[in-house]
């Protein structure tokens, strides 16, 4: 549900470089994303938030095909939310795909999952993950996980694309 | 003469020859001279009486011619001077007696009456004669004339004479004989004696005394220079003997031994083949082989020659013959694998054939000897045993397959669990939350309560779900033997327990460099479920204690942790380590009740062994091995953990 995007940052200074930033979050489990959604808003990230039901609709985000054919695919997203188990492609397909591709090789990813398995770490990291985080089942954990994931990735965090 | 055993002495035969040659020649003489006496007797006893008939007869003749028997007579009384003449006749031409004469006292009976024929006659004790009277060559009558004859008379004269001096010369030979035997028999006696007495007492240092220079000295000195050669020849016959003995009481243990080796040999033999034969240089049987005819039931007769060659299968025959021409022709041993009729119960067994060439001293093959072992039974079994290995390495790979296949579910299983159960959760929780702060002043404080429940009983569900995922990992995580100090890290963990309720003072002691074989990340696990635990039940304690040790015990390292909190009862200390089972309320204390059972999996998957002491209300004690040996550096013994108790890394 893409239409639920446009969160802003709240406060002053760094609004328009976050405006800018758009989020991909790839999540199949709406009860998560909307949870997502709320930590987000909770910890005053207002950056757009583009939401994926699955692997193949992200990698569709991404690359300007299917629904979002004929998207500017000039603009990337600034991070990328990954679940790892997804309907169709699964969250390691989808990053292998990305750093497959030059214009999303540099793509900050970071896995969020419900997984504690080490394989699925592993793999995730030797995929090219950038961060791998657990989604803890209280909901505070969570939201707190959320919020120092933004503040991260979206303030301190430097990436190729971002000049 | 003597007696006969008085003739084994050298003295007495000396006598008795000094005797003998004395008596011979006495008797020899005495004879001669008797027989030569009496033949002398008889010839002038006849010559003298034919003279007195020639004279008489002649002085007769006037007296018979003028018939004169006064002159006839007074000369036949001339007689009367020769006594010896008893009696005389004369008879006249007609032979009638003429005129007689008798010596006085005499009867005239001894006249013959008539005259006899002319000569001589012995007889009575008389010597008679009839002599006719010639003259003009005419007879003119005869005379009788009888006279004494004392040859029996001389004889025993002649015997007395003979024994008298037999006497004499017995008397003589004895005294002689003495003589003798002082000079010549008593040193051959004491020789005698001596080599007696050298035979009896085996002494061959005894010697003889020379008394004289003649032969007995020689014989003596040759006597002495025997001893001493006998003495020496003893000598080197006794050491000889010695030898001798000693070469056959060791040729006797030798033989014993022998004998002692061969019996072992035979019933090693007996005991580890039940053939044992014997054939000639050509591989023929040529005597009987009694354990081979019994064990194939082949007669004598049927296994002579290379008769035994038909005992075997006849499919392996003609590898069994190739094998022994190229056998026979190399000189080297057999050891075949063959098939051989078993008499008794008429089936081919397999058996191991065993030859070996006994070769004589030029290296030529002078027999075969060998064994038959009967080794069906073996290798059935062993055929069973690979059969059934077989059977087990298959049921092996198909286990590891399935268990392989049920590791894959459970990982898929896990992952599943891991990703899908833990979302709702969230979601519940999550939404509780959100209802919570949205609705801050718009419920009611039951409708709060409610809330906070769920959130509470999501987040148990949570933890649940979290262990469940642990002990499954740990049962398929591939474990690792390492050295693990497992001091540091029982310090780690409570250092992390004191950063989560910083606000608690716990009395900790740990003992310093207990190094264990472990897997790192496992033992971490223990450790942190047995420490979290000992924290955990200690927090309603005035004085909380926890110990972490080592001891011996029995060869064994035994690891402990130790606390004084809340304990429980030992009556179900058995249902401790089961999953999901707890001894207390979870309002009392948080848990899971899967912590134990991680921990004993743990423990089991290292070799070990886990077990534990408490009482309620004083606290527990959980001991645990890991199988390999721990080396625990301050203390082996509890003496020395007391020491090492002084080691206390805060409170």
């Amino acid at each position: 549900m893409t239409g639920q995007a446009g969160w802003r940052l709240a406060t002053g200074e760094h609004r328009d470089i976050m405006a800018e930033k758009t989020i991909l979050l790839v999540e199949d489990n709406a009860d998560d994303e909307a949870l997502t959604m709320r930590s987000l808003r909770k910890a005053n990230i207002a950056n757009e938030v583009v939401v994926a039901r699955d692997g193949a609709e992200a990698l569709e985000y991404l690359y300007g095909e299917g629904k979002y054919a004929g998207r500017d695919v000039t603009q990337m997203p600034t991070l990328v939310l990954l679940d790892l188990k997804l309907p169709r492609v699964d969250g390691i397909d989808v990053l292998t795909r990305m750093r497959q591709d030059l214009r999303t090789r540099y793509i900050p990813v970071v896995v969020l999952t419900s997984s504690s398995e080490d394989e699925d770490m592993v793999r995730s990291y030797q995929s090219g993950a950038n961060s791998y985080v657990r989604k803890p089942v209280a909901f505070s954990d969570f939201a707190s996980a959320v919020h120092q994931l933004g503040l991260y990735w979206l303030l301190l965090n430097q990436t190729p694309y971002s000049k | 003469m003597k007696p006969l055993i008085g003739l084994r002495s050298v003295r007495h035969k000396m006598f008795a020859v000094v005797l003998l040659t004395s008596l011979t020649a006495l008797v020899v003489t005495g004879v001669s001279v008797a027989l030569y006496d009496l033949r002398t007797y008889r010839v002038a006893s006849e010559n003298d009486l034919r003279t007195q008939a020639e004279l008489i007869g002649r002085a007769s003749i006037p007296a018979l011619q003028f018939d004169d028997v006064q002159l006839a007579r007074s000369n036949l009384a001339l007689l009367s001077v020769r006594p010896v003449i008893t009696a005389a006749a004369l008879y006249n031409a007609k032979g009638s007696l003429y005129a007689h004469y008798v010596r006085k006292g005499l009867d005239a009976d001894r006249i013959p009456p008539l005259p006899e024929a002319e000569g001589i006659r012995f007889g009575d004790g008389h010597i008679k004669i009839f002599q006719r009277i010639v003259d003009n060559k005419e007879i003119v009558g005869s005379l009788y004339l009888q006279a004494e004859y004392g040859l029996a008379e001389r004889l025993l004269n002649y015997i007395g004479i003979l024994l008298a001096v037999g006497g004499v010369a017995l008397l003589a030979a004895l005294l002689l004989s003495s003589w003798l035997q002082v000079r010549v028999t008593q040193p051959i006696l004491a020789i005698a004696a001596l080599a007696r007495d050298v035979v009896k007492r085996r002494d061959y240092t005894l010697r003889a005394t020379k008394s004289t220079e003649d032969e007995i000295g020689d014989m003596v000195d040759a006597f002495n220079g025997m001893l001493t050669e006998i003495g020496r020849r003893t000598e080197a016959l006794e050491t000889s003997n010695r030898n001798l003995e000693r070469e056959i009481s060791e040729r006797r243990s030798a033989e014993r031994a022998l004998r002692d080796s061969e019996r072992r040999y035979r019933t090693l033999v007996a005991t580890l083949t039940s053939v044992a034969w014997n054939a000639n240089r050509s591989g023929e049987f040529v005597s009987a082989q009694p354990s081979w005819t019994a064990y194939t039931g082949q007669t004598d007769e049927e296994c002579r020659g290379t008769g035994w060659r038909r005992a075997f299968w006849p499919g392996d025959r003609q590898a069994l013959e190739r094998l022994w021409s190229a056998a026979i022709a190399t000189k080297q041993a057999i050891d075949y694998e063959t098939r051989l009729m078993h008499g008794p119960s008429g089936y081919y067994r397999v058996v191991s054939l065993r030859a070996l060439p006994v070769l004589d001293a030029d290296g030529e093959v002078r027999e075969w000897v060998g064994t038959v072992t009967d080794i069906d039974d073996r290798r059935r079994v062993e055929g069973e045993i690979h059969r059934l290995n077989a059977e087990l390495e298959r049921r092996v790979q198909e286990r590891t397959a399935q268990l392989q296949e049920a590791n894959r579910e459970l990982e898929a299983f896990s992952f599943s669990v891991s990703h899908d159960l833990r979302a709702p959760l969230r979601a519940i929780d999550g939404f509780s939350q959100a209802l919570m702060e949205d609705l801050e002043n718009k419920v009611d404080e039951q409708a709060s309560a409610y809330l906070t429940r769920i959130r509470s009983a999501t987040l148990r569900m949570g933890q649940l779900i979290e262990d469940l995922l642990n002990l499954s990992r740990i049962s398929r995580l591939e474990m690792q033997r390492i050295a693990v100090d497992v001091s540091g890290m029982a310090r780690q963990v409570l250092n992390e327990l004191k950063s989560r309720e910083p606000e608690r003072a716990v009395d900790v002691s740990v003992w310093e460099g207990v190094l264990v074989e472990g897997d790192p990340r496992l033992l971490r696990v223990v450790l942190e479920n047995l420490l979290g635990n000992a924290w955990k039940f200690t927090s309603k304690t005035p004085e909380p204690r926890i110990e972490f040790g080592v001891m011996r015990e029995a060869e064994r390292t035994v690891l402990f942790v130790r606390d004084n909190g809340a304990g429980f009862d030992m009556a179900y200390a058995g249902k401790l380590f089961g999953a999901f089972q707890r001894l207390h309320g979870t309002n009392e204390f948080p848990g899971t009740g899967i912590g134990l059972a991680t921990v004993q999996r743990i423990v089991h998957r290292h070799g070990g062994r886990i077990w534990c002491h408490a009482q309620p209300g004083k606290g527990a004690v959980f001991y645990f091995t890991l199988g390999t040996e721990a080396t625990a550096a301050p203390a082996s013994d509890n003496d020395a953990a007391e020491g090492a108790r002084e080691a206390r890394s805060g409170s």
